[in-house]
């Protein structure tokens, strides 16, 4: 979710009205473009836009635009077009193919700049390049004072130590591989070029270099100012229509500034691709059927009201085929309209979900829990009535704690790729370490203290298509001067009996426990838990200087066995 | 009046004692405990049926050397004794000998004898003559008074004793301690209550089986209790209040008609995001915002391989969804990558392409969900969420809204609602939730929307599914008076035993 800072005076004058100061007011304005006022100063306006697929409103111009249309100020299809011909060329060179492919370019001509234009130019172009241009990787954009180059101009490749520059903000020339060490923007942007031998630069017919895409501009070439009245535009990138929109996008704010587009020739000399024109500018056309807005919506709205709603978010209506049927021309900025669904949501915003009529859906159906949730239901009701405290602790837990810390040895678990923190490291397999734990934060807290979990561990297992299970377990643990393990039994005992059904108890060996003094918890011949009294070492190796007992039991294999629910 | 037994026991010996006696006295003629004692004196004062005295006196006793000259007599004394026994003259080296004292101790005990005026110490000849038969001191009267009593009181001493004591104060073998002692004395009140007649009833400070079997207790008078004194404190076994909580937002959605779904923690992309129509180059799916599963990497999607070829041409094209489609390449290695579910809406493509779904359907789940967050005030790496779908032919956007309106009324207790467009990539058209309780103000409360028609017809489902998620960590934060959301999973369990219930 982008934040977008806009200066609020350039925004008025770009709206052509004040806009209200209470951040209330503010935000309704704001949330017909999914925006949400994060900050409303005086100078300054910050809104967090949320539709991240929606770069046209990532600029002040194009927020000005649509909400125009929202506002009653302008409606329906802003048309941008083509100013004429300058015959200018870009010839790309073959070897960009698996670096750098693409490249879309435009003039605007005649634009005004002022100091808060500038300003928000290179935010949205900044913006492009970090969301949309996923951190340049995808795409990214340069702007150039036209007047200064000599078309036609060469896409082409240079090994790092063979073309030198003066770089955006510095005085001196460099090679590229210097840029890539020195210049910040190389440090950042350097790992997307420094797997290639040759990498991309982008020069005009006198030699002299406009840019090293996706890195940095030439300072002489790539600086805009006030005193700019005629811009390049460019944009490379690895997907091709990504390359196009982000160009297009680039230039509407510059024409919203009062600019004249002009195109560019691309010349591919690649087998699927070769002469393009850019910019694209066409609005694509999409048939939308009445009868599906209203279904969607649930308002019977008729032809004009739709038509009205479609012009309020700068939609076209370029024919209606029937009563039922619209051709809608939608914006060329707007390329996140995949399917009619994305257009009914515009004219259900345009309409106002405030002013629509809630409705309980009339389908009447049954609730109802699932029978392992009544089940842990059930089973912590009665942990609640022998008097322990019900805790909750964090599934993701570290091999330490699971088992060094258990005095047992290690076991495979789920583990992460990625972890972020050394004590998060994989998915418990069991929750006795939690509970343990939990009784380490405790050691000033009055004694004795009982505690119980119900929750979920992870194993691994081939047989599942996640290669994992859930295994939904119990574990419980009494610590005080005088616990022992027939405590612990008691309540098993107590637990089994509330369950009606039977255990018994096989003498075994574990290392968390003490030896003698536990056993596992066999239900009908197979093996549900653990039982036993806390091994002294494991309860150092916790810091705890009270005797514990505790058990620990998998409840699935206790439903399976229950009589009813 | 009301007496409890010691009090009459009290009375009682007071009377015995002509009205007025210590408290020490008491003791002593009633066989009750001092505390016991002292206790009923300052209630029978309450009472006024007595009046307490009190005076300072200096109590006296012995110390370890004043008892060993108790038992074997002062030095001096054994000195003249014997000496007189020698026939009154002897020389000083055979004298001490005979009463075996030696060291420093002779100096003392020849000095003791000279000053008291026994006998004559002739240092150039060596000898000690008798003068005079020896009297018993005061000295040694108080020696053995204090020998057989233990302690005296000094003020009750005769001035000739008071010297003497003073004197073996000198000799550091006696010691003295300032306290006070207490008399009760009988008032009118009292007297006039004693003629009447006290007798004493046997009391009981608990009941015994023994007691109710015997029929005992109706001779007894049961001890009344300062009900208003502090008892000592319980903890109860109780439920997690976080928990507790989202069972009530269950129990709510089970009354509204909603069924629950389940899923599992590792989940395959395939459900958490493909599914959901979200590109697979999406920065929502970039490595810092899902836990990916070290090994296995993949899990295995060839029972729902229908599902994923046509999920796939949905990313790529459209498919027959209508859409233009996102028109990059679907790589199906990456929708096998297993992950940790990182929102509960996993669970709903879960539900959507299960054979047990019904329709008309309302389900529900609370499940836990996992971001790679750093742990601090505003963040958890693992949390709960509250989530689900209604399916159904000719649900609207009206009944969406429909829906989260009731949610904020019936289980934030919302007094208005607001609805906003909001963004997801699996629903259009959104909405965010905004709910307003008086007292809290507004709060966002949930976010939902209708899924994207790529999301429901590559799973094979044909009518609109109206899909919710409810910020309940907010809710139960604020009801819960706490502002540090790591306190849903606390480990404080002192605060887990004092936090209230409702």
């Amino acid at each position: 979710m982008p934040t977008i800072e806009v200066e609020r005076e350039d925004l008025e004058m770009l709206l052509g009205l004040h806009l209200p100061i209470d951040m209330e007011e503010l935000n309704e304005v704001f949330s017909f473009i999914k925006g949400e006022v994060k900050y409303a100063g005086e100078k300054e306006i910050h809104i967090d836009i949320k539709d991240s697929n929606r770069a046209d409103i990532w600029g002040v111009e194009g927020i000005a635009r649509a909400l125009r249309g929202i506002l009653g100020i302008e409606r329906g299809l802003k048309q941008y077009g083509l100013s004429g011909e300058l015959g200018i060329n870009v010839l790309v060179d073959q070897r960009l193919r698996n670096i750098r492919p693409y490249i879309a370019c435009a003039v605007v001509k005649g634009v005004r700049l002022s100091d808060a234009a500038i300003r928000h130019i290179m935010r949205f172009q900044d913006k492009m390049d970090q969301t949309y241009g996923r951190g340049r990787r995808r795409t990214s954009i340069g702007l150039y004072d036209f007047d200064l180059i000599t078309p036609p101009l060469r896409y082409t490749v240079s090994k790092p130590d063979e073309t030198r520059f003066i770089p955006l903000g510095f005085d001196e020339e460099l090679t590229l591989r210097e840029i890539l060490k020195v210049h910040p923007k190389g440090i950042m942007y350097g790992h997307i070029v420094e797997p290639y031998d040759v990498w991309p630069i982008l020069i005009e017919s006198k030699d002299k270099v406009l840019s090293f895409p996706p890195i940095i501009n030439s300072n002489d070439l790539g600086r805009l100012t006030v005193e700019t009245r005629n811009v390049l535009v460019e944009v490379t990138g690895t997907v091709y229509s990504t390359v196009l929109y982000t160009l297009t996008n680039m230039i509407l704010a510059l024409a919203d500034r009062g600019g004249e587009i002009y195109p560019v020739e691309i010349h591919y000399p690649y087998a699927d691709l070769g002469c393009v024109r850019t910019p694209n500018l066409e609005n694509e056309k999409m048939e939308l059927n009445i009868q599906y807005v209203r279904k969607i919506i649930g308002i019977q709205l008729s032809l004009q009201e739709v038509i009205d709603l479609l012009e309020r978010s700068r939609y076209g209506v370029s024919k209606i085929l029937n009563e039922d049927t619209l051709i809608v021309e939608i914006p060329c900025y707007r390329p996140d309209i995949m399917h009619p669904i994305d257009i009914v949501e515009d004219i259900a915003i345009a309409y106002d979900l405030n002013k629509m009529q809630p409705r309980w859906p009339r389908i009447s159906t049954v609730g109802g829990l699932n029978r392992e949730s009544s089940l842990r239901n059930l089973v912590r009701e009665i942990m609640v009535g022998l008097g322990y405290q019900e805790v909750l602790t964090f599934t993701l837990s570290n091999p330490e704690a699971l088992f060094e810390k258990m005095n047992i040895p290690s076991e495979k678990v789920v583990e992460l790729a990625n972890p972020k923190v050394s004590s998060m490291t994989c998915l418990r397999n069991w929750l006795l370490p939690n509970l343990m734990e939990f009784l380490s934060h405790n050691t000033h807290v009055e004694y004795p203290q009982r505690i119980f979990e119900v929750g979920y561990c992870v194993v691994h297992d081939e047989e599942q298509i996640n290669k994992a299970r859930d295994l939904e377990k119990l574990a419980c643990v009494t610590i005080h001067s005088s616990a022992c393990f027939s405590e612990a039994k008691s309540v098993l005992d107590a637990l089994f009996t509330n369950l009606e059904l039977e255990y018994s108890l096989e003498e075994t060996s574990h290392g968390s426990f003490i030896d003698g003094r536990a056993g596992k918890i066999i239900v009908e011949g197979e093996k549900a838990g653990l039982i036993g009294e806390i091994h002294p070492q494991v309860l150092q190796n916790w810091n705890l200087e009270n005797p514990a007992a505790a058990f620990e039991i998998e409840l699935d294999k206790i439903w399976q066995r229950l009589k009813s629910g | 009046m009301d007496l409890r037994e010691n009090e009459r026991k009290v009375l009682l010996a007071l009377k015995k004692a002509n009205g007025r006696a210590s408290i020490d006295e008491i003791t002593d003629s009633s066989g009750l405990a001092h505390v016991a004692v002292m206790r009923a004196a300052l209630s029978l004062e309450a009472k006024k049926m007595v009046k307490i005295h009190e005076r300072s006196i200096t109590r006296i006793s012995l110390n370890e050397e004043g008892k060993k000259y108790a038992e074997d007599k002062l030095p001096e004394r054994r000195l003249v004794e014997i000496l007189m026994s020698m026939g009154g003259e002897a020389p000083i080296k055979s004298l001490l000998e005979a009463a075996s004292i030696d060291g420093e101790m002779s100096a003392i005990a020849l000095g003791w004898l000279a000053r008291k005026g026994w006998a004559r110490i002739d240092s150039k000849e060596q000898k000690v003559r008798l003068l005079r038969e020896p009297e018993t001191g005061a000295d040694e009267k108080i020696l053995t008074m204090l020998n057989m009593a233990g302690t005296l009181i000094l003020e009750d001493l005769s001035g000739e004793l008071r010297e003497a004591f003073k004197m073996l104060k000198g000799r550091k073998i006696v010691e003295a301690h300032e306290e006070t002692i207490r008399d009760l004395e009988l008032n009118d009140e009292g007297w006039r209550l004693l003629e009447k007649g006290v007798e004493v009833i046997e009391e009981v400070t608990q009941l015994t089986p023994e007691l109710i079997i015997t029929g005992k207790w109706r001779e007894k008078k049961i001890l009344k209790y300062d009900i208003k004194a502090p008892a000592p404190r319980t903890w109860p076994g109780k439920k997690h209040p976080y928990l507790r909580f989202l069972d009530e937002m269950g129990e709510k959605l089970i009354a509204l008609g909603f069924k629950e779904m389940r899923g599992p923690i590792v989940e395959v992309s395939f459900f958490n995001c493909d599914g959901l129509y979200m590109p697979q180059d999406h920065p929502a799916r970039e490595i810092h915002d899902m836990y990916l599963i070290k090994e296995p990497e993949y899990g295995d999607l060839t029972p729902y391989r229908r599902f994923l070829d046509q999920v796939k041409e949905t990313h790529e094209c459209g498919w027959k969804s209508g859409s233009k489609g996102w028109g990059y390449k679907f790589s199906l290695l990456m929708a096998a990558r297993l992950m940790l579910r990182s929102h509960t809406t996993a669970v709903s493509v879960r539900t959507l392409i299960s054979d047990d779904l019904e329709i008309p359907g309302k389900y529900f789940a609370i499940a836990r969900c996992y971001r790679p967050e750093f742990v601090d005030r505003t963040h958890l790496s693992e949390f709960n969420q509250v989530e689900g779908i209604v399916v159904g032919e000719d649900l609207t956007l009206q009944d969406l809204l429909g829906i989260l309106e009731r949610f904020a009324i019936d289980m934030a207790g919302a007094d208005k609602v607001k609805f906003r467009p909001d963004y997801f990539p699996f629903t259009e058209p959104s909405v965010e939730l905004s709910a307003y309780k008086k007292g809290y103000g507004w709060m966002e409360f949930g976010g939902s929307g209708i899924f994207r028609p790529e999301v429901t017809l590559p799973l094979g489902i044909n009518v609109p599914v109206l899909a919710w998620g409810l910020g309940v960590d907010r809710l139960f934060m604020m009801r819960a008076g706490i502002s540090d959301i790591r306190y849903l999973f606390t480990q404080d369990l002192d605060w887990l035993r004092r936090k209230g219930m409702v």
